[in-house]
């Protein structure tokens, strides 16, 4: 859907020439959510916001639905705009402006026919949950009611991708969730491919497929989501995975106890499989929990346990295979002394 | 020091004749700046570094047309024009001839007023409007417009106050309006009573347009 080619883009600052985005290349599957990660100033924002020409690209390439948007300018670009829809962090609502009149300057953009307009805002507004705001002013809508608005104007000439700068950002977790279900509802329904940025990892894990980590205007690192999670590669990567995943156990604790320290992971329906409990059965061994969670990445489990596991040497060590055979990853961060 | 009523009644008509001068003059070129003022303030914007019509050639040629009347001062503005002022009304004292020079003078108050309104806008709002596709035009008419009404009014107001300003010089060319009425009578004739209702009627109009505007500006406001 979206193919980005040796992208880059500079700035020309009074300091000298800055470049926000560094030779990426990306592609986005038709039909997925994917998510772009990093810090601010790591150049995800300029990197969406290529991807609909806000920012003309000093090189490189960038097809969306099959269309070198670099070689477009004036009409032809409006157009190809018309089925890219955007949502923002600050929603960029004309203030002056009714709910209704916001979406129905949308569907001027596309000339959409009078007569089908009244209807079609109708349509949008029940889509996104506020038919019952048709008349207000933005003025009078909560963080998440004006997000709503905003993604309805975005999909009113029903694009091809939606792309959504940093667009849960300003909003509390609760109401983050429930636009982040709205947006996998219009991913799903809809099939309209989204892109996403955003520095916080609980969104990626909620609703994407697949995800880039940025930094320093590069990708550093990409893939699907769960397997991202489950074994990231880059340090970066990792501390943004243990925003998510903590696995601090105060060092009071770690220096009580005595045996060997394991962390344990499990994978997929494996998870929830008391493979623990098996092995505890089997070996002779004593299990003790410091720490653990399952997180649902996707709706698939990915379980995180470090353990302090006791017994005689031998007994541990079988056991730890005997867990791997099972498919957990075991990682054992301190032998017993 | 007493003040002659007697005399400011027998001076009435002429203060009510002076008064709708000044309302003249205010309207016509209220008017003319406005019709011309607001296309050439928004196309000052719009022309800026990193809009949607960016254009560098004519942003800095308009921007130094507008400096170059703005930097004149309106009393030379009014002597300098004399001879366009014949050219279009055929005639160089009374209202309308004031008219023209005040005309001149607002017009670029007026667009700069406007240029600033509607950068006051948030940018991200002109953006989402780019990328929803919207045409140049949509931009202005629905988005810049309606954003900067508010502000755009509070200008208008600050124009008309001005002009109010500006067009009692007009009587220095035989313009007429209070301006000229004061000069008349109550400078060269020493005529202190006409001075001050002079006085008083200004104060008086510009608190009400002032009033008015910010009631106005207030009440169209959505945010």
């Amino acid at each position: 859907m979206i193919t980005i080619k040796d992208l880059t883009k500079e700035y020309k600052t009074k300091k000298g020439t800055v470049t926000g985005v560094d030779h990426v290349n990306l592609t986005v599957n038709e039909g997925e959510v994917f998510g772009i990660v990093g810090y601010s100033g790591a150049g995800k924002s300029s990197l969406l916001r290529c991807m609909n020409l806000l920012e003309l690209p000093t090189s490189g390439k960038i097809e969306v639905d099959g269309l070198d948007l670099t070689k477009l300018k004036g009409e032809a670009l409006r157009k190809a705009r018309l089925k890219i829809g955007m949502i923002f962090q600050h929603f960029y609502l004309i203030s002056q402006k009714t709910v209704a009149e916001n979406i129905a300057f949308a569907l001027r953009a596309a000339n959409t026919p009078k007569e089908k307009m009244e209807s079609r805002v109708l349509e949008l507004l029940d889509m996104v949950g506020l038919s019952e705001k048709k008349d207000v002013f933005p003025a009078q809508l909560s963080g998440g009611q004006k997000q709503r608005v905003g993604i309805a104007r975005a999909l009113a000439n029903n694009p091809s991708v939606l792309l959504c700068d940093e667009a849960t950002s300003a909003l509390d977790p609760k109401t983050t969730l429930s636009i982040l279900r709205l947006l996998k509802k219009i991913n799903r329904e809809l099939n309209i491919t989204i892109v996403l940025i955003t520095h916080e990892m609980n969104v990626v894990k909620e609703i994407c497929d697949r995800m880039a980590i940025m930094q320093a205007g590069r990708v550093i690192e990409e893939g699907p989501v769960y397997e991202i999670f489950s074994s990231p590669k880059a340090e970066l990567t990792k501390e943004f995975i243990s925003s998510v995943v903590s696995f601090d156990v105060p060092s009071a604790i770690l220096e009580q106890v005595s045996g060997c320290i394991v962390k344990v992971m499990f994978k997929g329906s494996l998870a929830g499989e008391g493979v623990i409990s098996d092995t505890v059965q089997q070996f002779d061994v004593r299990g003790n929990f410091l720490h653990g969670s399952i997180e649902y990445i996707q709706e698939i489990p990915l379980g995180l346990f470090l353990m302090e596991i006791q017994g005689h040497p031998d007994n541990i060590a079988r056991a730890l295979t005997y867990m791997e055979g099972r498919g957990a990853q075991v990682e054992v961060i301190r032998n017993g002394h | 020091m007493g003040i002659d009523f007697q005399h400011i009644i027998e001076l009435g008509p002429d203060i009510l004749k002076a008064f709708g001068q000044t309302m003249y003059m205010i309207g016509v070129s209220l008017t003319i700046a406005i019709i011309i003022g607001l296309p050439l303030g928004i196309v000052l914007f719009v022309t800026d570094r990193g809009l949607f019509m960016e254009n560098r050639f004519i942003k800095s040629t308009l921007g130094f047309v507008v400096n170059m009347v703005r930097s004149i001062p309106f009393i030379i503005l009014l002597v300098a024009l004399i001879p366009l002022t014949k050219l279009i009304v055929d005639s160089t004292i009374g209202p309308a001839a004031a008219s023209v020079s005040l005309s001149v003078a607002a017009i670029p108050f007026f667009a700069r007023i406007v240029e600033t309104s509607l950068r006051e806008i948030d940018k991200g709002v002109i953006e989402a409007a780019v990328a929803v596709g919207a045409t140049p035009w949509m931009i202005i008419k629905d988005v810049l417009l309606p954003e900067a009404k508010p502000s755009i009014v509070q200008g208008v107001t600050m124009t008309i106050i001005s002009l109010v300003a500006y067009s009692a010089m007009a009587g220095v060319v035989g313009g007429g309006g209070i301006g000229d009425l004061a000069i008349r009578f109550g400078y060269y004739r020493y005529d202190n009573a006409i001075m001050i209702v002079t006085v008083v009627i200004l104060i008086v109009l510009v608190q009400i347009i002032q009033q008015l505007g910010d009631w106005t500006s207030k009440a169209i406001d959505k945010r």
